[in-house]
């Protein structure tokens, strides 16, 4: 019983470090920047098929393809900023939110037609080994991508915390035109700070293609993932958001543990409905919070 | 000296406003005489089909057009409306075509569930929980015992040779379409629609001046989700077997968003307008293309469309009408100043 319970934990602390960077970028964009961006998910889609393409045609590790993800998926956020956000950034939500949702169909189609609607999986040399460590059996992957996650976490944190270019992130999620009047060129950095979110998403998607199958066409349940943490954790806030993530993880291992998988659907809408009317707040409010 | 322009604005205004409903009226004549005597299935068919997204497109258009929430999931409202009509054909045997208010209540009931949580809060959650849930409905749909998971769910045939039936629908949907566009003109002009319009403008301002936004919302939200929901009911009668992966197929969502957002979103022509215009162009590309580089194509519409003209073709004829006045309203001014 006791095992089994370590085993719970074990898995769904592993799994909540995977949630939490699938969340992390989407929080850091809706918290600082004011965007919905509905197009992470597929970003994180993009994410795993460019490790599985990696390892496929050249035989690159996903470790590695993690790492090489970060830069290539920064520059195309930067370039989804400078064509599709700089354009709605002050017309109303609604207006992004239609632009973005385009975008989301449009890499989700476009991923279809490029490697069709089967399921695939990466299978490096580690891929099917586990070790022991006590009672507990771990599989390696998961391992791997879990401290890879936590890796790009912490990194994340450190960035924002210490550096001069995370503090002028920091000051425009508080008051974007307070920063604007000290000299903070609030126009690339927010083309900078779209590149890091969408950097993020795909390096996750790496790290979910080691662990999970995927296919174009089931992005959009990474968006119920990444969402619910965002809800949990609050915006813009990388610790919290890592704490949401570890919920979340524990909560899934732990239902899936009772009830079929499937189900655990449902369940999480319950717990979204419950924090959406516990916590009783917008996106905006929730934006100004200390980050 | 700014009155004089007002009046006149207004007396054209008039005039034009009838060359409007003149045109829309001929149009539904039109349709009502191809009906009646039209004889070709394919053609009613996909006019069959132009109405019901015209519905469905209306529905969305209540909340997410005057009010600014979208709902990028009409599907699941749909999709329940169809289930419930199906499921009590599978267990009581009742025909659809009454069961259709049930179905309507089924979705409206849906769509609380899921508003309730959502719509007390501001910006993006609606949207964003709208998308989500389709998925997980699906997946619902496809587990519980009492739908019959992905065997699907088989209805009577209408004793009707088939172009009866194509008739009995092509009218059904047209009627359908006529009464919610007048549901819908009927909302923009009354208070409610005006709520409407000032949550989407200024959530904050409209509370202040006394409306009740989140009931507004919920209850805009429930209207939506019972016209949806009758309409799914009757398509599950119309196509005779649904299962789940088709009946909540995300395309049904992704064209309810794409007509109302080339239509024009805010407006009762825009869903005339969109529905038609996305359908037949979807229908001449099928011939051509699959199915996703179709949806490659309207995507690239969306995003060019929410960039460059936010207001759909009725944002572009209003644009166009008010160049119009202001030139007309210079000229004037310019002959009183000589």
């Amino acid at each position: 019983m006791l095992n089994q319970i370590a085993i719970i934990v074990a898995d769904g602390i592993l799994l909540g470090l995977i949630y939490a960077i699938a969340g992390v970028g989407l929080s850091l964009v809706l918290g600082i920047m004011g965007i919905v961006n509905v197009a992470h998910s597929a970003f994180i889609m993009l994410g795993s098929f460019f490790a599985f393409e990696l390892f496929r045609r050249l035989g690159i590790d996903p470790i590695i393809s993690f790492f090489l993800a970060f830069p290539v998926f920064f520059a195309a956020g930067v370039i989804v900023y400078r064509v599709l956000i700089t354009r709605v950034e002050l017309a109303p939500q609604t207006q992004g939110l239609v632009a973005m949702f385009g975008l989301m169909v449009l890499l989700e189609n476009l991923g279809t037609i490029a490697w069709t609607t089967d399921t695939r999986v990466i299978t490096a040399s580690y891929t099917n080994q586990s070790i022991l460590i006590g009672p507990i059996v771990l599989a390696n992957v998961k391992l791997i991508a879990g401290a890879l996650a936590l890796l790009l976490i912490v990194a994340f944190w450190a960035f924002l915390r210490y550096t001069l270019t995370g503090r002028a992130i920091r000051a425009m999620g508080q008051n974007r035109s307070a920063a604007m009047s000290v000299g903070v060129n609030v126009r690339q950095l927010a083309a900078v700070m779209f590149g890091l979110g969408i950097a993020c998403a795909g390096s996750a998607g790496v790290a979910l293609g080691m662990v999970f199958p995927f296919s174009p066409n089931t992005q959009i349940l990474w968006l119920a993932w990444a969402f619910l943490v965002v809800i949990l954790g609050g915006l813009g806030n990388v610790g919290n958001t890592l704490i949401a993530g570890l919920v979340v993880g524990l909560i899934q291992t732990a239902v899936a543990a009772f009830m079929p998988f499937d189900y655990v659907y449902l369940v999480l809408y319950v717990l979204l409905a419950v924090i959406l009317v516990a916590r009783r707040e917008g996106l905006s409010r929730a934006a100004r919070r200390g980050i | 000296m700014l009155s004089v322009f007002f009046l006149k604005s207004s007396e054209r205004g008039g005039w034009r406003a009838w060359v409007g409903v003149a045109f829309w009226l001929a149009v539904l004549a039109g349709l009502v005489l191809y009906g009646a005597f039209g004889t070709r299935l394919f053609i009613l068919s996909t006019l069959g089909t132009v109405f019901l997204y015209v519905v469905l497109t209306q529905a969305w258009n209540i909340l997410g057009g005057y009010g600014g929430y979208l709902n990028f999931g009409m599907v699941t409202f749909f999709g329940t409306g169809a289930y419930a009509s199906a499921m009590i054909f599978h267990y009581f045997g009742l025909s659809p075509f009454l069961t259709a208010p049930l179905a309507g209540v089924a979705a409206a009931i849906a769509g609380l569930v899921i508003g309730i949580p959502t719509l007390r809060l501001r910006g993006a959650y609606f949207a964003l929980v709208t998308m989500i849930i389709t998925f997980a409905v699906q997946v619902l749909v496809l587990n519980v015992p009492y739908t019959q998971g992905a065997l699907g769910i088989y209805m009577e045939p209408v004793g009707l040779t088939p172009l009866g039936v194509e008739r009995l629908f092509y009218f059904l949907f047209l009627g359908l379409a006529v009464l919610v566009t007048v549901v819908v003109y009927a909302i923009e002009k009354s208070n409610i629609g005006w709520a409407l319009v000032a949550i989407r403008e200024d959530e904050d301002a409209a509370e202040i001046i006394g409306v009740k936004t989140i009931e507004v919302k919920w209850v805009a939200n429930a209207i939506a989700c019972f016209i949806a929901g009758v309409v799914g009911g009757l398509y599950a009668q119309r196509i005779m077997y649904i299962e789940p992966t088709g009946t909540f197929s995300f395309d049904i969502s992704l064209n309810v968003v794409l007509m109302a957002v080339i239509g024009g979103p805010g407006t009762w022509q825009g869903p005339l307008i969109g529905a038609p215009l996305v359908l037949l162009v979807a229908d001449a590309l099928r011939v051509t293309f699959t199915s996703e580089v179709n949806r490659v194509i309207f995507s690239i519409v969306v995003i060019v469309i929410a960039l460059f003209v936010p207001g759909g073709v009725m944002g572009m004829l209003e644009y166009w009408r008010r160049r119009r006045k202001r030139a007309e309203a210079t000229s004037v001014a310019e002959e009183r100043v000589s």
